[in-house]
C-alpha cells in the first residue's frame, strides 16, 4: 500500500535521517521510535509530502491523498475559532466525502463539546478532534505523530480501537517515544 | 473529485467565521485607515491637498494597509500550526482562491473606508465615482493576489513580517503607478474628454494587471504552499 | 588543455585592453555636452542586453527547478541571477554617471531611471527572500516561485513602462538611437566588441560560479578511509524489524 525507498532528509549539512526503506501492506502497523530530535516527525512529514525529501521517494496509496491518507500530529493545530462540528463539516466539504460529524465526534468522545470553540478545549480534547479528522475519509493509510500525548485513559482506549480498525482497512504509521504505545504495532523502526 | 467551488467556498467560510469571531483583520485595517488619514491631515496642516498629490497619498496608504494586513492570512496559518491541517485537506488552488477572495474583499472594504475618511478629512472632492470604484476594485485584485502569494512565500521565514512587505511592494509598484493615474482623473477636474479617456485606459490597465497577478499567482502558489 | 585555457585567458585580457584603447582612439561623439565622456556609453549599452538575457535564463532555470526539483537548477539560477544583478548595477551606475556629465544631475527621477530602480528593488527582494529561508529545498522552490512571479512586473518595468506614450515624452533617455542610425561606423563596432567581451566574461564567471555552487552542495567525502558519520544520523539503510506477536502483551 505504501512504499518508502531510501528516504533521506538533510537540514544544512546535517542529515536528520537517511536510507529509510520499507513497504507496508494491509494490516501493518509501523511504530517509529526514537528519542526527541531523532527525526520522527520530519520522517512522517516527508513521507506525507509535507516536507520535501533530500533524496529517495515515498509512494502513497492510490487515489486523492486527501482521502486516502489521514494524518494527526502533536505540532499540528486545529483552528482555535472553529468548533469541532465546523471542523468536520469543513473537512468533509474540502475532501468531498460524507462529514459523519456526529458519528465521529461520538466515537472519540467529543459529543458533549461539538459546539464549543476549539481554542477553549483542553489539549486532550483537541487531540481527539484531530483523530476524528484523520479518520474521517476512512483512509488507507493513517499516520499518527505522538497520538497518545495529552490523552487520558479513556482516550488511549479510543486510540487503540482506531488503530485496530485501521489495520482491518489498511495500514498505519505511528511515531512515539512512549514505550507503552509499542503495543499498537507489528513493525518497529528505530531512529535511535 | 469534488467541485473546486465547494472547496473554495469552504475555505472562504472558514476565513469569514474566524474573522467574525477573532475580529483582528477588519478592525485593525479600519484603525490603520483612521490613523493614516489623521496622520496625512496633520502632516498637511489641514490645507487642501493638491489633487495630483491626493491620488498618490491615497494609493500609498492603501498599498501599505494591504501589505501590513494581508500576508497575515497566510502567516497566521503557519504560526498557529494549522497550515499542515489545511494542506492535508484542501487543494492548493482552493486555498489560493479562497484566501484571495477573502483578502480581496477585506482590502476592498478597507480601501473604501480609507478613501471615505480621506476625502472627508482632506476636503478633496471626487468627480468620477465610477472610475474611482473600478480602480479600487482592480487594485484590490492585484493586492490580494500578490499579498497571498508573498504571504505564502515568507510564512516560514524568520523575519516574515517585514519580509512580506519587502518582497510584495516592488511587485505592486507598477500597479500603484496605474492606480495613481486612474485615481488622479477620478478626483478631477476632468477638463476634456481625452483626460477622461486616459483615466479609463489607466484603470483598464490596472484591472488587467490585477487579473494577470491573480493568474500568475495561482500557477506559482502551489510551489510556495507545498514543500 | 590547461595550457590552452591559460593562453585563452591571456588572449581575453589582451582583447579587453585592446578594445579599451580602441574606444579612446575614435573621435569624440558629436552632439553631446561633454563629447569625450560619451564613451561611457560603450560600457552602458551592452549591460542591459546581457542583463536581459541572463535574467530570462534565470527564469528558465527557476522553471526547470520547479519542474524537476533538481537542486542543480537552483545553483544555476543563483549563478545567473547574481550576474544579472551585477549587470543591472553596472547599467545603473554608468547611467547615473552619464546623467551627471550630460544633464548635470546625478539623479532626476527620469522614468527610465525610476523603472530601473524598481527592477533593482525586485532583485534585492529576491536576495532578501533567499537569505531568510534556511531549508535548502524550500529556499530553492520559494525563490524560484518568486522569481517567476516577478518576471512579469520586471519585463513590464524595463520594456513597457518607459515606452508608454505619456512616460516616454517626459524622459530624457534616448530610446531609438540605434534604430535611427545615430550609432554607426566605428562606434557600432566598438559596442559590438564590448558586448562580445562582456558576454565571454559572463559565461566564464557563470561557469565558475556554478562549479563552486555544485561543490558546496557535495558532501564531504573521505576517500577510502572509514567514513566519518558524525554528521549523518544513521547507517546507510534503515529497515523496520518485525515484532513477534508473543513478545507483545
Amino acid at each position: 500500500m505504501i512504499a518508502v525507498e531510501s528516504l533521506g532528509k538533510r537540514f544544512g549539512d546535517r542529515w536528520i535521517f537517511r536510507g529509510i526503506s520499507f513497504e507496508l501492506g494491509r494490516g501493518d502497523r509501523l511504530i517509529v521510535l526514537g528519542k526527541n530530535g531523532a527525526g520522527k516527525s520530519t520522517l512522517l512529514k516527508t513521507i506525507l509530502g509535507l516536507a520535501e525529501p533530500t533524496e529517495g521517494t515515498a509512494r502513497l496509496p492510490e487515489g486523492d491523498p486527501r482521502n486516502s491518507v489521514g494524518y494527526s500530529s502533536m505540532d499540528m493545530t486545529v483552528y482555535p475559532f472553529l468548533t469541532p462540528r465546523e471542523h468536520l463539516d469543513m473537512a468533509g466539504q474540502l475532501r468531498g466525502c460524507a462529514p459523519r460529524t456526529d458519528e465521529l465526534l461520538g466515537r472519540v468522545g467529543l459529543a458533549e463539546a461539538t459546539d464549543r470553540l476549539s481554542g477553549q478545549l483542553s489539549t486532550g480534547m483537541r487531540a481527539r478532534l484531530k483523530l476524528a479528522l484523520a479518520m474521517q475519509a476512512e483512509p488507507s493509510l493513517l499516520v499518527l505523530d505522538e497520538p497518545g500525548a495529552g490523552l487520558d485513559e479513556q482516550g488511549r482506549r479510543v486510540l487503540d480501537l482506531i488503530v485496530e480498525e485501521q489495520a482491518r482497512r489498511g495500514c498505519a504509521i505511528v511515531a512515539t517515544n512512549d514505550p507503552g504505545e509499542r503495543r499498537l504495532g507489528n513493525l518497529e523502526l528505530d531512529l535511535g | 473529485m469534488n467541485s473546486i467551488w465547494a472547496e473554495i467556498g469552504a475555505v472562504v467560510r472558514k476565513e469569514a467565521l474566524t474573522e467574525m469571531r477573532a475580529r483582528n483583520g477588519i478592525a485593525t485595517s479600519a484603525l490603520f485607515a483612521l490613523v493614516t488619514v489623521v496622520a496625512i491631515a496633520l502632516a498637511t496642516f489641514n490645507r487642501t491637498i493638491d489633487k495630483d498629490m491626493a491620488s498618490g497619498l491615497l494609493w500609498v496608504a492603501i498599498l501599505f494597509a494591504a501589505v501590513i494586513t494581508l500576508p497575515r492570512v497566510m502567516v497566521t496559518e503557519e504560526e498557529q500550526g494549522t497550515a499542515d491541517l489545511l494542506r492535508m485537506l484542501a487543494r492548493p488552488e482552493a486555498v489560493y482562491w479562497g484566501k484571495c477572495i477573502f483578502n480581496g474583499c477585506q482590502i476592498m472594504a478597507a480601501s473604501f473606508i480609507l478613501s471615505f475618511l480621506f476625502f472627508g478629512f482632506t476636503h478633496v472632492g471626487l468627480e468620477s465615482p465610477g472610475l474611482f470604484a473600478l480602480s479600487v476594485f482592480g487594485g484590490s485584485m492585484g493586492l490580494a493576489g500578490s499579498a497571498t502569494m508573498c504571504g505564502a512565500l515568507v510564512a516560514r521565514a524568520a523575519n516574515r513580517a517585514m519580509l512580506a512587505g519587502a518582497i510584495a511592494v516592488p511587485l505592486l509598484l507598477p500597479l500603484v503607478a496605474l492606480g495613481v493615474s486612474g485615481m488622479r482623473v477620478a478626483i478631477g477636474p476632468i477638463e476634456a474628454d481625452f483626460v477622461y479617456d486616459a483615466g479609463v485606459r489607466a484603470v483598464i490597465g490596472l484591472d488587467c494587471y490585477g487579473i494577470a497577478t491573480l493568474a500568475i499567482g495561482v500557477l506559482i502558489f502551489p510551489f510556495a504552499w507545498k514543500s | 588543455m590547461e595550457k590552452l585555457i591559460k593562453y585563452l585567458k591571456w588572449l581575453f585580457a589582451l582583447a579587453a585592453a585592446a578594445v579599451t584603447l580602441w574606444s579612446f582612439t575614435v573621435p569624440d561623439a558629436a552632439g553631446f555636452q561633454q563629447p569625450e565622456f560619451a564613451r561611457v556609453f560603450f560600457w552602458h549599452f551592452p549591460c542591459p542586453i546581457l542583463g536581459t538575457i541572463l535574467g530570462l535564463t534565470t527564469g528558465w532555470f527557476s522553471y526547470k527547478y520547479l519542474a524537476t526539483h533538481d537542486i542543480a537548477w537552483d545553483v544555476r539560477a543563483e549563478a545567473a541571477v547574481e550576474l544579472t544583478t551585477i549587470f543591472w548595477l553596472v547599467t545603473m551606475a554608468s547611467g547615473i554617471l552619464f546623467s551627471e556629465l550630460e544633464w548635470g544631475t546625478w539623479w532626476q527621477w527620469d522614468p527610465r531611471q525610476t523603472s530601473f530602480l524598481l527592477v533593482l528593488l525586485i532583485y534585492f527582494a529576491y536576495f532578501a527572500l533567499r537569505g531568510s529561508i534556511g531549508d535548502e529545498t524550500r529556499k530553492a522552490s520559494h525563490s524560484a516561485a518568486y522569481y517567476l512571479a516577478a518576471l512579469g512586473p520586471t519585463l513590464f518595468l524595463i520594456y513597457v513602462f518607459p515606452r508608454l506614450h505619456q512616460i516616454a515624452e517626459s524622459s530624457l533617455h534616448p530610446t531609438q538611437s540605434i534604430m535611427q542610425g545615430q550609432i554607426k561606423g566605428e562606434y557600432a563596432y566598438i559596442i559590438l566588441a564590448t558586448l562580445a567581451l562582456a558576454s565571454i566574461l559572463s559565461a566564464w564567471l557563470y561557469r565558475l560560479r556554478v562549479k563552486a555552487g555544485l561543490l558546496l552542495l557535495e558532501e564531504p567525502s573521505y576517500g577510502n578511509l572509514e567514513t566519518n558519520r558524525s554528521d549523518t544520523a544513521h547507517p546507510p539503510v534503515v529497515r523496520p524489524i518485525r515484532v513477534p506477536d508473543e513478545s507483545r502483551e
